[in-house]
């Protein structure tokens, strides 16, 4: 029923997205066409004579001389049998193709350090208000906080001109040494390590303190429970009180703020990726944009809303498991 | 019962000075919301009050000798293109600012009314007004911001962009003006209010209102750092107004140009420290107001 | 029963507890001594901030900063307790001393299911159960607070909060301990689901043979379950003895303010003056008429009755106070609330001075306002935390138009506070949360008296208060009546209260009046088996009078249900200025 209502609700949204996504161009006064047959020109060496016959052939293989509405439903169409198109600005490869190709990369450094992130922030946050927490915990908090209200980029560029600019410890950016190929080497794997390091690095410390910060106001509000009080009159140990009973109690809204985290990761990802040139989907996006590739855009966007569905419906079948009481509404 | 605030003499009762001594004790108690305006007050005198000294045109490109380090002409130095930094810190902390407030004023308001509209009324208003906002919220804010920006036709100016991003700025604060308002609706005090002859428009104004501000205030901190966010980050991707020296805009060229490997370091800790100090004074003073707005925290530490 | 160690029992002496807070060090436990003797139930009594439940938590071990245990021996069958090492107390829990907590509600974990919080204790004790031997315990130890085996698989929101109740005891008593303490461990439970949890506690500390402390203010609570008592007041036991002695004969005059705080059948106060009528509109128009009035919920596409078609007469020229008794889901909450107008009846019409309060003409809307006031159960939710308390009286004056000016409208409030034994000056500056409770509902009364209503809706209005403050509140109510001429509906779960001060008493069960009459009758001689259930699970503050008189819980709650399928309401007597019918169209 529940699973039903998210289908149904994911149809819509991909509906809407195709909306949006077929809209918005047709209302700016730009033609990616003919600015991808003019660039593509420019670079062979070719004269603009011509032009007009190239664009309209392109635009009927793309089907753009169709009537408005016949457009609109194949873009619906499409949209709803998974079918992405081509690419027109790395045409002829088709959207799906590229997505996947740069999937990997946000989801290797994106979904772990994100993980990570909740990880250590989550019971972090949760020791800034348990009476017998070690010292230390007090020295790191505020600072984890602090770094939480800035920006993931703002940390990256700080990061690039420590570790790789004046350090040289570590690669400015790219996914990997640029003389190397992909392939299932030591030296491979080994420079796409080192690649990843600063991009994750910016975001596990960006993101550690607001796992923290939300974490310590829910772990306020279970403190002043009566079972934590029981708990300790039942003499349970220090850590079973914790765990069990104090971060047992505190974390649903955290999964949910994890859940809607993942599923947004991709966005997330634009900036940074952009601050150290990774390949990944934010890469890819912003490129598609910047060359007006609604193709590109759509399947993006596409990825977007499969993953926010898809993550909403984990989250819907994990949620009881979390809260015997809630076996219904869950991201209220 | 720690402060003696409330014992003393009966006289001054329902006057001005018993109500600003009231404030001043609670600021006491809540530094992160001193230190946090603080913070956003430097950098709005710095903003506003050095506007007076210099001009505008100096933080457009080819206004001064490029790639000058701090010093006696240039106090935080120029870039590559010959723009002189201290003018962007006055103009671009400005523009910022201007686009924040504006489009977190426009999130709020509208976030407010739909809100307070779906909790007052609830039934059908609710249902569609909440539907409508849940829909919205899983899309990617980013993303749709991004579509829009590159699609604007000519050349964008700091006003749009305020618009575009108050697009969204709406979502967030209805959803929590509205669980408040649904919360507080059912108080027993509204019921005290009603006994007491107050008038429905008169619960609505005199006893949620007053109940509500923390948490506009704090809801407007939030769209404001959120529009910021928002706007900072479309700049840095290069999709923000061309034509205007905003701080976002510097980040772009900084990362365009590689100022990291040219040792121009006066280049992009001008306008990353204006940033980090405008985000982390609006963190904290989100913080402050979010203990104002929720008592409950303030066991916080105990 | 724990083997090993010497029986002697617990033996405090010289205990203090400080706080240390801005306003100085509060001594809130001041060098107290006391022993309890195996398998002697001591009842610790007095009210909030007279230390009972310190002593209890500093001999779990439990005191948190800013608080800290200054001085004392606790000897319990020969161990220091209060000597111990925090790990070493930790260890002591649950296997020696156990406590039972306070807010049934909230006190189980609401993640984990019961056999897990029973099993958890135990394994942080050294005792590592699984499987059939894990089962067998649990259903077990479920078994002996009267909890059938199944619930150990539940959680707790699937359970009432008796049944929450009772697990809290099934897991204190996992380790046999030899001393039990039950802070107030009824306190927010009707009496009849609490004469339930005390026969278990009863029963349970008999098997395992352990001294059991029980916390409370309910000199009723006591005299029926506890051998010896302790009173204690600011932080010193004033007086500690049997029980039957200390009913009987009480040395220290605050035990006796305390025994006569309860309401108790045989000291009904002399009535109340019969008071002049309201001489400024006498009239045949009634004040308060309910007109076939009945409340269905809708939920879903079941429908839920929760007040059955009433019809009611208060004519108000006389006044009266009409006691609606019942427990949660009776429908008395709801009957407040359709006679306030702050829901509206799916049946029927409520009307006030002959208006429809649904559809009153222009001035009686706020002759209606300003005539009808309220009394809630919660004095800290009627106080609009943005305002210091002062709004909940200005707003009224102003709006009434009582008061014209600060310095009358300042003179009102004054008078106000008075009214209820509150000092202004130390009273209108502060915010609802720097009060206790009971200066809350007292200067809610205090707002009632000031406004000098017609009719007065209080709901609840005692249930959150102490003991003493108690009889001073249903003291104020009965003064409005007398003084003011104010008619008073008050809706109670508590047939004692309702004793004390009603004129009439309708007892409402499942959205039904099933019996009516004056206290003296209904509550004295009742005849319906559910207001008999309720009369029985009353606790009388005397030890000669005990509970369950008109047999087991399980026989009364066969005979209830029988009744309610064919027994008609019984109405018994009738007073002047009351009439309880089928409906009138006048």
């Amino acid at each position: 029923m529940r699973i039903l209502q998210r289908l149904l609700m994911m149809v819509v949204i991909i509906w809407i997205a195709a909306s949006i996504n077929f809209l918005m161009p047709r209302l700016s006064d730009r033609n990616p066409v003919e600015e991808m047959i003019a660039a593509s020109m420019g670079e062979s060496g070719g004269t603009m004579e011509g032009i007009e016959e190239a664009v309209a052939d392109f635009e009927r293989r793309f089907g753009m001389d169709r009537p408005l509405w016949v457009q609109y439903a194949n873009t619906v169409y499409d949209a709803m049998t998974f079918d992405l198109g081509i690419s027109i600005s790395y045409f002829p490869d088709r959207v799906s193709t590229l997505v996947l190709q740069a999937l990997p990369w946000t989801m290797g450094v994106m979904l772990t350090t994100t993980l990570l992130a909740f990880v250590i922030g989550t019971p972090l946050g949760a020791l800034t208000v348990w009476p017998r927490a070690p010292k230390w915990v007090n020295a790191v908090v505020p600072i984890v906080m602090i770094l939480a209200a800035i920006p993931f980029y703002l940390i990256g560029l700080i990061l690039i001109y420590v570790f790789a600019s004046r350090l040289s410890w570590l690669p400015t950016g790219k996914g990997y040494a640029s003389g190397l190929l992909p392939d299932w080497s030591w030296t491979f794997a080994q420079s796409v390590l080192t690649h990843a390091v600063l991009p994750a690095m910016s975001i596990l410390l960006a993101s550690i303190g607001i796992w923290a910060l939300s974490m310590r106001g829910m772990m306020v509000t279970v403190q002043g429970e009566d079972y934590m009080v029981f708990a300790k009159a039942k003499g349970l140990k220090g850590s079973r009180r914790f765990w069990r009973y104090g971060v047992r109690n505190a974390i649903a809204p955290q999964v949910t703020a994890l859940v809607l985290t993942l599923a947004n990761v991709v966005t997330g990802a634009v900036l940074v990726e952009r601050v150290f040139s990774y390949p990944g989907l934010g890469s890819l996006l912003y490129q598609a944009i910047l060359l007006n590739d609604y193709y590109l855009i759509f399947g993006c966007v596409y990825m977007l809303v499969l993953t926010v569905g898809f993550s909403l419906m984990v989250l819907d079948l994990v949620y009881p498991l979390i809260d015997p009481r809630i076996r219904t509404s869950v991201t209220d | 019962m720690a402060n003696a605030d409330y014992q003393g003499a009966i006289e001054d009762w329902g006057t001005s000075a018993r109500r600003w001594r009231t404030v001043s004790a609670y600021l006491k108690r809540n530094p992160s919301l001193v230190v946090g305006a603080i913070l956003l007050l430097i950098l709005a005198a710095v903003a506003i009050g050095g506007q007076a000294f210099i001009d505008y045109r100096d933080a457009a490109p080819l206004s001064n000798r490029p790639s000058r380090p701090p010093g006696a002409d240039y106090p935080l130095g120029t870039d590559k293109f010959g723009r002189d930094l201290l003018a962007i810190l006055v103009y671009g902390t400005f523009l910022t600012g201007k686009v924040g407030l504006v489009a977190g004023f426009l999130g709020v308001v509208i976030g407010a009314v739909l809100g307070f509209l779906a909790g007052f009324f609830r039934g059908i208003t609710d249902t569609l007004i909440s539907l409508f906002t849940d829909v919205l919220l899983t899309i990617p804010p980013l993303l749709v911001l991004v579509v829009i920006a590159t699609n604007i036709p000519g050349k964008l100016d700091t006003d749009q962009m305020a618009i575009i991003i108050s697009l969204l700025a709406w979502r967030q604060p209805t959803r929590q003006i509205r669980a408040q308002v649904l919360i507080m609706r059912e108080a027993g005090y509204v019921k005290t209010a009603h006994l007491g002859g107050t008038s429905r428009l008169g619960i609505v104004f005199k006893e949620l209102m007053p109940n509500l501000i923390p948490y506009l205030m704090a809801s407007f901190v939030l769209a404001v750092a959120t529009a910021m966010l928002a706007s900072v980050g479309l700049e840095a991707l290069g999709l923000g107004p061309q034509n205007e020296p905003t701080l976002g805009m510097t980040i772009y060229w900084v990362m365009l140009e590689g100022a990291f490997t040219t040792g121009l370091w006066w280049w992009w800790s001008t306008p990353l420290i204006a940033l980090i100090t405008l985000f982390v004074g609006l963190y904290l003073v989100s913080a402050g107001l979010d203990e104002l707005a929720n008592p409950r925290t303030r066991r916080r530490g105990a | 029963m724990k083997d090993g160690g010497v029986m002697k029992g617990l033996s405090v002496t010289d205990l203090r507890v400080e706080f240390y807070t801005d306003d100085g060090i509060v001594k809130a436990v001041d060098g107290v001594d006391f022993t309890v003797r195996p398998g002697v139930r001591t009842g610790f009594v007095g009210e909030s901030g007279s230390g009972k439940t310190t002593t209890a938590l500093a001999l779990m071990g439990m005191i948190e900063p800013p608080g800290r245990v200054v001085s004392g021996q606790a000897d319990l069958d020969g161990l220091d307790i209060l000597s111990l090492t925090e790990e070493e107390f930790r260890q002591q829990r649950l296997a020696t001393v156990s406590y039972i907590p306070q807010g049934a509600m909230n006190s189980l974990n609401p993640v984990a299911r019961i056999e897990t919080q029973i099993l958890d204790g135990m394994a942080d004790h050294g005792h590592h159960l699984r499987g059939s031997e894990a089962a067998d315990r649990v259903a077990e130890l479920l078994a002996q607070v009267d909890l059938p085996p199944n619930v150990g698989r539940m959680y707790p929101h699937e359970l009432s909060g008796g049944m929450k109740q009772r697990a809290c005891i099934a897991i204190s008593i996992a380790l046999g301990p030899r001393l039990l303490i039950a802070d107030e461990p009824t306190s927010a439970l009707d009496v009849i689901t609490q004469r339930r949890v005390m026969e278990t506690l009863g029963k349970v500390q008999e098997t395992i043979g352990s001294s059991l402390i029980l916390i409370g203010h309910d000199m009723g609570l006591m005299a029926q379950f506890v051998d010896e008592m302790m009173v204690m007041r600011d932080g010193k036991v004033v007086e500690h003895g049997d029980v039957a002695d200390i009913f009987g004969s009480p040395e220290h005059a605050y035990t006796r303010q305390l025994i006569d705080a309860v309401p108790s059948l045989q000291r009904k106060p002399a009535a109340a003056p019969i008071s002049s009528p309201r001489q400024d509109r006498p009239t045949d128009t009634p004040l308060l008429e309910l007109d076939n009035v009945g409340k269905t919920y809708r939920k879903g596409r079941s429908r839920i009755e929760a007040l059955k078609p009433l019809s009611f007469r208060l004519d108000g020229n006389k006044p009266r106070v009409i006691a609606v008794v019942g427990q949660s889901g009776s429908g008395k909450t709801t009957l407040g609330s359709l006679v306030l107008g702050f829901e509206t009846v799916t049946q029927g019409t409520v009307r006030f001075d002959g208006e429809n309060i649904l559809r009153p003409g222009k001035d009686a809307t706020s002759r209606f306002r300003r005539e009808v006031q309220a009394i809630f159960q919660d004095p800290y939710a009627s106080y609009n935390p943005f305002y210091k308390v002062d709004h909940v009286l200005s707003v009224p004056l102003r709006n009434f138009g009582v008061a014209r000016g600060r310095e009358e409208a300042l003179g009102h409030m004054v008078e106000a506070c008075h009214s209820v034994g509150l000092e202004p000056a130390q009273t209108i500056h502060r915010y609802a949360h720097q009060m206790s409770g009971g200066q809350r509902q007292r200067l809610m009364v205090g707002r009632a008296i000031m406004l000098k209503p017609r009719l007065l809706v209080a709901d609840e209005p005692v249930s959150m208060v102490d003991a003493s403050l108690r009889s001073i509140i249903l003291g104020n109510l009965a003064t409005m009546k007398a003084e003011l001429g104010a008619s008073v509906i008050y809706i109670t779960h508590d047939l004692a209260t309702a004793y004390e001060v009603a004129d009439y008493v309708l007892v409402l069960h499942k959205g039904r009046v099933v019996e009516a009459g004056v206290p003296e009758t209904v509550i004295g001689d009742p005849r319906h088996p559910y207001t008999k259930l309720l009369v029985d699970s009353i606790p009388w503050p005397d030890p000669n009078r005990h509970w369950g008189a008109g047999g087991t819980l399980d026989e009364e709650f066969a005979a209830v249900a029988q009744a309610d399928l064919s027994e008609p309401t019984i109405i018994r007597d009738e007073v002047a200025g009351f009439q309880l019918g089928q409906g009138w169209t006048g």
